[in-house]
């Protein structure tokens, strides 16, 4: 039962569920605690010890059944209750209908079902070995069951009933037997699933053990957000966690030694009162160092992977911001703060393109930046950081520098985040130039590194 | 102590605290591994009553640490009594004298004075907080953390030593230990990730909004007044809210004054004048209210029968 377990959390892991050693064992002493008889609360135990991620809980419940599943009622055999006649009878029918699904009629009847091996090898033949994510093992059954004959098994039952009848074998006995068969059916379909998503959690466990580390490498996060692939933006987007944490507690620690800052005589004299004046607990101004934000990004095409790192980067460092608003613009502006407060943040972003009003689907900052004014302008005031997060490219539409110097003037700072090299500014229709006289500062933001970077200035230089 | 599962369950019954089989179970686990239990989930789900009622069934005091941003050591964990120790140097001005006085220069005196400051550095002066508290009392404790989500990243660090070992280091005393591993809670409404380290250490435990016979349940339990089938459509019409995209979502807190809002009036049926009167004790925001107020004219199934 152990080696089931650590097979399970290999299979969680594969998963991408990070389960410590710890946490294994914490697993094991909470299953010799309440034993294994109770299938809920094993259940309960294994996953209060093994996933502490609410996000994770998805992927625990597909996979527990896979290790912990009964393995498929077991298979009857249908000749038991039978007369010595009647199995002579179902035996010469079944060998009648010899043929490519003998096997299979084998499997059904007589109660026997495949070895381990045999089923390993079946999955193996359906391409198990080929699965790229835990996903598949559903439609590998599918194939791996066809390939078995299952979808020609309705047919086949019919001719075995036909033939059984001419034999004259009883109605009731043959009832009987269909009944038996149809329950080994599913008994058989249920253990070959269960084989499957288990084979193939084993194989995604191998292949991760296996990946070259440089894929997890610095090099990643230097790595151009256009010309990551689809694998690799997952592994950063996973990267960025713990990036967070670094950029937190840098944040906090400054934070915290910034705070002693004015002496603060009003306090310092009140706290004192109880030793009789004597100022032995100093009391001093805390600072509010921390930033309140406005994020104006745009999220046309061409910037959707660096929108997307930055917003996840300042939704996961929201405890060390003490406001902060977002708005998307493409052709026109809305406000997405309240979308992303969904935890998924690419289905956020994708439902800020839904909420953009229609009208030309081309990058129009200018617009976006009149919408802005009518509409947000209370978002902003002399506390607020904003931050431009853009290409700067406005599709020959009219640029309105003089509102964002405007913004500049109103806002405590403006930031510009750049995803494009300064040599590219100015060029076709990019009107970065125009725009780069009214930022406080402009950041290039071609990576997650430069991104982080630029983050952590933020945080920390108020 | 429980002694199982069915011991949890029934004993959290008799606190009037509908668990369920997870919660049982991971409190039972909790007790028999020694491990704090982390529990996560939307606000007003019954997360901090859980602590109080857990302490309740074994019969042990709760201790209770609220965290906020700025929650440090000395909040937490003791301070020195500044007030008692220059008191007490006051007060004994005349025995330190004749340690004192006796001194042939400055340095002497000094080494002397050095050879009694462990008197004013000992457990005498120390003023615990809850931390220490919770593991010094000399009968078993529950220890509440409530709402860990608030704290800084910094405190999350300290609390490591705490919950992994039950014990503490305090520079002038050294290490203290547990007297009894006490039973610790913490909760967190997740409004920012908790690090893998603490995590790492409980039992995780996420708490939900209960489904519509176990709130039922609860309202009966605890709104007793309210009639069965009253009960029934308050919950019905709460859960469909639920499923709204609102900005604060009703918990069971809410369903609970509801009910009670119910009660005191004297309802006889929840109707629309009814609904109309009382929904702002379910939904906190105006927006909230309109999107409820379309949802109960659009013919809903929350429409009441009339």
């Amino acid at each position: 039962m152990d080696n089931r377990v650590v097979e399970f959390i290999h299979g969680l892991r594969a998963a991408g569920v990070r389960v410590s050693v710890a946490e294994s064992q914490d697993a094991l002493r909470a299953m010799s605690v309440l034993g294994v008889y109770n299938k809920t609360l094993f259940r309960e135990s294994l996953r209060a010890t093994l996933v502490k991620e609410v996000d994770d809980f998805a992927a625990f419940n597909e996979l527990f059944p896979l290790y912990f599943g009964s393995g498929g009622p077991p298979l009857q055999n249908a000749m038991e209750d039978m007369t010595p006649d009647e199995q002579d009878m179902l035996k010469a029918a079944l060998s009648a209908l010899s043929g490519r699904w003998q096997q299979l009629l084998d499997w059904l009847t007589s109660g026997e079902g495949p070895t381990k091996e045999e089923l390993e090898e079946m999955a193996r033949r359906a391409g198990a070995q080929w699965a790229q994510n835990p996903q598949e093992a559903k439609w590998i059954t599918r194939r791996m069951l066809r390939q078995l004959g299952f979808s020609q098994l309705e047919e086949l039952m019919q001719q075995l009933m036909a033939q059984l009848q001419a034999m004259g074998m009883s109605q009731e006995a043959i009832n009987k037997l269909m009944g038996v068969v149809e329950a080994n059916r599913d008994a058989l379909a249920e253990q070959i699933a269960q084989q499957v998503g288990r084979q193939v959690g084993e194989q995604l466990a191998e292949q991760r053990e296996r990946r070259p580390e440089g894929l997890y490498g610095p090099d990643l996060m230097h790595k151009p957000f256009e010309a990551l692939s689809e694998e690799e933006a997952n592994l950063l987007r996973k990267e960025v966690q713990r990036l967070v944490a670094q950029l937190r507690s840098r944040a906090a620690l400054r934070r915290k030694r910034g705070a002693d800052g004015k002496f603060d005589a009003k306090s310092t004299i009140r706290a004192n009162q109880r030793y009789a004046g004597i100022p032995f607990e100093l009391r001093f101004k805390k600072q509010k160092l921390k930033p309140s934000l406005v994020l104006i990004c745009d999220v046309s095409n061409s910037m959707r992977a660096a929108v997307e790192f930055m917003l996840r980067l300042v939704y996961e460092l929201q405890d060390q911001i003490s406001r902060a608003r977002s708005f998307a613009f493409y052709g026109d502006l809305t406000e997405i703060t309240v979308a992303m407060d969904t935890s998924r943040v690419e289905q956020a972003i994708e439902n800020a393109r839904d909420a953009i009003p229609g009208g030309p689907w081309r990058t129009d900052l200018g617009n976006s930046l009149e919408t802005f004014f009518k509409k947000h302008l209370d978002a902003v005031d002399g506390r607020t950081t904003v931050i431009i997060l853009g290409d700067g490219r406005n599709s020959w539409n009219s640029p309105r520098a003089d509102l964002v110097q405007d913004l500049q003037r109103r806002a405590k700072r403006l930031i510009w985040l750049n995803p494009e090299p300064p040599r590219q500014w100015g060029t076709g229709d990019s009107d970065m130039l125009l725009y780069e006289p009214f930022c406080d500062r402009v950041f290039p933001a071609r990576n997650l590194a430069q991104l982080s970077a630029a983050i952590d200035k933020l945080l920390t230089n108020n | 102590m429980f002694t199982d599962i069915n011991d949890v369950l029934q004993r959290f019954s008799q606190q009037r605290y509908i668990a369920t089989e997870e919660i049982a179970t991971v409190i039972y686990l909790a007790q028999s591994l020694g491990k704090p239990v982390l529990a996560e989930g939307p606000a007003g789900v019954g997360k901090t009553e859980l602590a109080k009622v857990w302490a309740k069934a074994l019969g042990r005091p709760l201790i209770r640490l609220q965290c906020y941003e700025g929650l440090d050591e000395s909040k937490a964990l003791y301070e020195w009594e500044y007030a008692k120790q220059m008191l007490y140097t006051q007060l004994l001005r005349d025995s330190i004298g004749e340690i004192v006085g006796a001194a042939s220069s400055l340095a002497d005196a000094a080494r002397r004075l050095s050879q009694e400051e462990d008197v004013f550095f000992s457990e005498n002066f120390l003023l615990p907080r809850p931390l220490l508290t919770a593991l010094t009392a000399p009968e078993p404790v529950v220890l509440l953390i409530d709402e860990i989500d608030r704290a800084d990243v910094e405190f999350e660090a300290f609390l490591l030593e705490v919950l992994s070992d039950f014990q503490v280091s305090i520079p002038e005393l050294g290490t203290i230990n547990a007297v009894h591993e006490p039973m610790v809670l913490l909760t967190s409404n997740n409004t920012r990730e908790l690090s893998e380290a603490l995590k790492r250490r409980c039992l995780f435990l996420y708490v939900n909004y209960p489904g519509l016979s176990t709130e039922v349940e609860i309202v009966r339990l605890k709104v007793p007044d309210l009639r069965p089938e009253l009960a029934q459509q308050a919950v019905e019409i709460v859960q469909q809210l639920r499923n709204l995209d609102l900005r604060k979502i009703p918990s069971i807190s809410e369903t609970l004054d509801w009910a009670r809002a119910l009660v005191t009036l004297n309802a006889g049926s929840i109707d629309a004048a009814v609904l109309r009167n009382t929904i702002t004790v379910l939904l906190k925001y105006e927006a909230d209210v309109a999107k409820a107020r379309r949802m109960m004219g659009d013919g809903g199934r929350a429409r009441p029968e009339y």
